[in-house]
């Protein structure tokens, strides 16, 4: 396999100054006016044809940098990058887009500088409008169109630019869905015809299904390189390490509200395979809820609700709905873990729980907590599915024979 | 390198089509500065305030030494100063895309150039609507308008290297280019500040190429090459340090723009 490009041993430091004076003296003078800031350290890679490289890390792990200086936008401190062909980056989508020209003359603009020659554009520009939909309003000045109008005309660019290596910088995000599948699957086609791709994103889900290959970033290095399966459970667990420093302490005011004679302390998801808030859907998970009794009560119910980014219910059940009910004593902590197999599609989510006796909190609420902790669903165990639930269907199908 | 000096060319040429996009009169606009900076100054300076220069016999004598000045002037200090913010203005491209700040520069370069020409031909097509004399002298404007061009670009080069790091300097280069404008005898004639200030003059490679512009229009002679050989050398040298500076200089203005 032919290595497209290769990044050794890379390393960006960003001198941090007091102010740009300081600069400026260092430039001309053997004296150091600056502390240090690693941006990359170390890092050694390399993306081979028709694959798609994908990078994670936490926000500040130097994802960006590394973008940049592999775009050749920033310089590297030391070390040193090979590119065997013309490197593309989706980050630059639109970018010297002049909006009192037309979309035609703006493809021209846009073209010429991510670095297509006039007559490669000539070429190409028919496609290009025809990839974008945008055959009827190409002759109109750009201010007329609207964001989703300009992203698809910016992405069509960048496609038929015909890069050996993309850049693609959670810039599918935008844009509709039909436009998004038909991006998807034409960067599929060109990476068969021997492009490599780089897909940064904190969409765990769309890593899982697009890359071959990834790397997870932390604090400017590589610790872990590998299928996307083992390198998104690394970065899982590197976000639920991060988390416990963090202690998510809930009780936020604004959020709930009941008598607080027992109060809910925490609320958490934990996967049993992921050991993280971030899960695969069919995952088995434990959700916890710690409580605390300031008055002795007797025959409590725990309830949880988990809600979708729309505020949606997608699931809810209580104590009292499988006959389970607890006395609670003054000044005791209590916790009750919910087991269960999450058979919920992929997305984010959270969890709403609640304190109060009998099957419901509108006689006596002690405390009730909206959206008291949040979990992510992403990739499957098991076949994927479409939608937020798995209703596991047996499959039949045999021939039909009229006699 | 050959790329990107292509890139120049095509960036050029966009920016001279996109300029007025979207303007009735489009490119006519090119013209209309530069005429009506000649309009007022003829009509104002020798019909309203009759003012005249003894030098030359012609009731529009002080127009015909203002307005190759004047040209040369708006030319030179447009392209420095564009030159000069090519950081601060595409800092948003030069963050996204691989392309070197030396394509757009010479772009400016490219544009500001073309339009001089054009200025400076409306400057003569003005001498010969007076009915002034115009002579195969005249083609010598050119390559002085060459040199004058480039030595405006390397100095509006090594302004626009330490711009990222004084933005202070958007503001100072066009009260500079002020000042500079005002000591050079461009509206007014060498001989009233030449006893007090002669250093002014002779050390000013600003009035080396304009003092030549002037001699052609006025009289259509070059009274001495000196002067250019001078400026020639002056560009040579602030080309080569501006060369060096910006090859030592961008990797640390790609950090900060």
């Amino acid at each position: 396999m032919k290595a497209l490009l290769e990044v050794r041993d890379l390393t960006k430091v960003f001198k941090i100054y007091e102010n740009s004076f300081d600069r400026l003296k260092e430039i001309f003078t053997k004296k150091s006016y600056h502390k240090e800031f690693t941006a990359n350290k170390n890092i050694t890679f390399s993306l081979f044809e028709k694959e798609t490289l994908g990078i994670v890390g936490l926000n500040g792990a130097g994802k960006s940098t590394l973008l940049k200086l592999i775009a050749g936008v920033l310089e590297p401190t030391s070390g040193e990058i090979v590119r065997r062909g013309r490197v593309t980056a989706l980050l630059e989508l639109g970018t010297g887009f002049n909006p009192e020209l037309s979309g035609r003359e703006n493809i021209f603009l846009n073209a010429t500088l991510i670095g297509m020659s006039s007559h490669e554009i000539k070429r190409k520009i028919d496609k290009i409008i025809q990839f974008s939909e945008l055959e009827e309003y190409i002759n109109e000045p750009l201010h007329t169109y609207s964001s989703g109008m300009k992203m698809r005309l910016a992405f069509s660019i960048a496609i038929f630019s015909e890069p050996e290596i993309l850049i693609v910088d959670e810039a599918l995000a935008v844009g509709d869905a039909h436009f998004q599948q038909k991006c998807t699957r034409a960067l599929k086609r060109r990476k068969e015809k021997a492009m490599g791709i780089i897909y940064v994103s904190h969409d765990l889900n769309s890593l899982k299904i697009l890359c071959d290959r990834m790397l997870l970033l932390h604090k400017g290095e590589i610790i872990k390189e590998g299928s996307p399966e083992e390198v998104i459970n690394s970065y899982n667990f590197l976000i639920a390490k991060m988390n416990e420093k963090e202690e998510k302490k809930i009780l936020k005011k604004e959020n709930s509200y009941g008598t607080f004679d027992a109060k809910i302390e925490e609320v958490k998801l934990i996967g049993e395979k992921s050991k993280s808030d971030v899960i695969s859907s069919g995952e088995i998970a434990k959700i916890f809820v710690k409580i605390r009794a300031y008055k002795d009560i007797k025959e409590v119910t725990v309830g949880i609700a988990i809600r979708d980014k729309f505020a949606q219910d997608i699931f809810g059940t209580n104590t009292y709905y499988h006959d389970i009910c607890i006395d609670l004593k003054k000044d005791r902590e209590y916790i009750c873990i919910f087991n269960m197999k999450m058979n919920i599609g992929v997305g984010k989510y959270t969890i709403t729980a609640a304190l109060h006796t009998n099957e419901n909190h509108i006689e006596n609420c002690f405390h009730w907590i909206d959206n008291a902790s949040e979990f992510e669903v992403a990739g499957f165990f098991g076949k994927p599915f479409i939608g937020i639930c798995r209703l596991e269907p047996k499959i039949e199908i045999r021939e039909l024979t009229y006699e | 390198m050959l790329r990107n000096l292509l890139l120049a060319f095509t960036l050029a040429k966009r920016d001279l089509k996109e300029r007025y996009v979207g303007m009735n009169f489009g490119e006519f606009w090119y013209l209309i500065s530069p005429i009506i900076m000649i309009f007022i100054y003829t009509v104002i300076f020798s019909n309203f305030m009759k003012m005249k220069l003894n030098i030359v016999q012609s009731q529009y004598a002080y127009s015909i030494y203002l307005v190759p000045g004047l040209l040369a002037w708006s030319s030179f200090s447009t392209l420095l100063n564009k030159t000069a913010m090519v950081f601060l203005e595409k800092a948003e491209l030069l963050k996204k895309i691989n392309i070197p700040a030396y394509s757009f520069m010479i772009s400016v370069l490219i544009v500001e150039f073309l339009l001089s020409l054009i200025s400076m031909g409306l400057g003569v097509v003005f001498l010969l609507l007076i009915g002034y004399h115009v002579g195969f002298e005249f083609l010598y404007l050119i390559p002085v308008m060459v040199l004058q061009s480039l030595f405006g670009f390397f100095l509006g080069v090594l302004f626009a290297l330490f711009v990222p790091f004084f933005k202070d300097l958007k503001e100072i280069i066009p009260i500079f280019l002020q000042l500079w404008f005002w000591i050079t005898p461009i509206v007014y004639i060498k001989e009233m500040i030449y006893d007090k200030f002669p250093y002014v003059v002779d050390y000013n490679p600003a009035y080396f190429f304009i003092n030549f512009y002037q001699n052609i229009f006025l009289y259509s002679k070059i009274y001495s090459l000196k002067p250019i050989f001078y400026l020639f050398l002056i560009t040579i040298s602030l080309g080569f340090l501006s060369i060096y500076l910006y090859k030592k200089m961008t990797p640390a203005i790609k950090d900060i723009i």
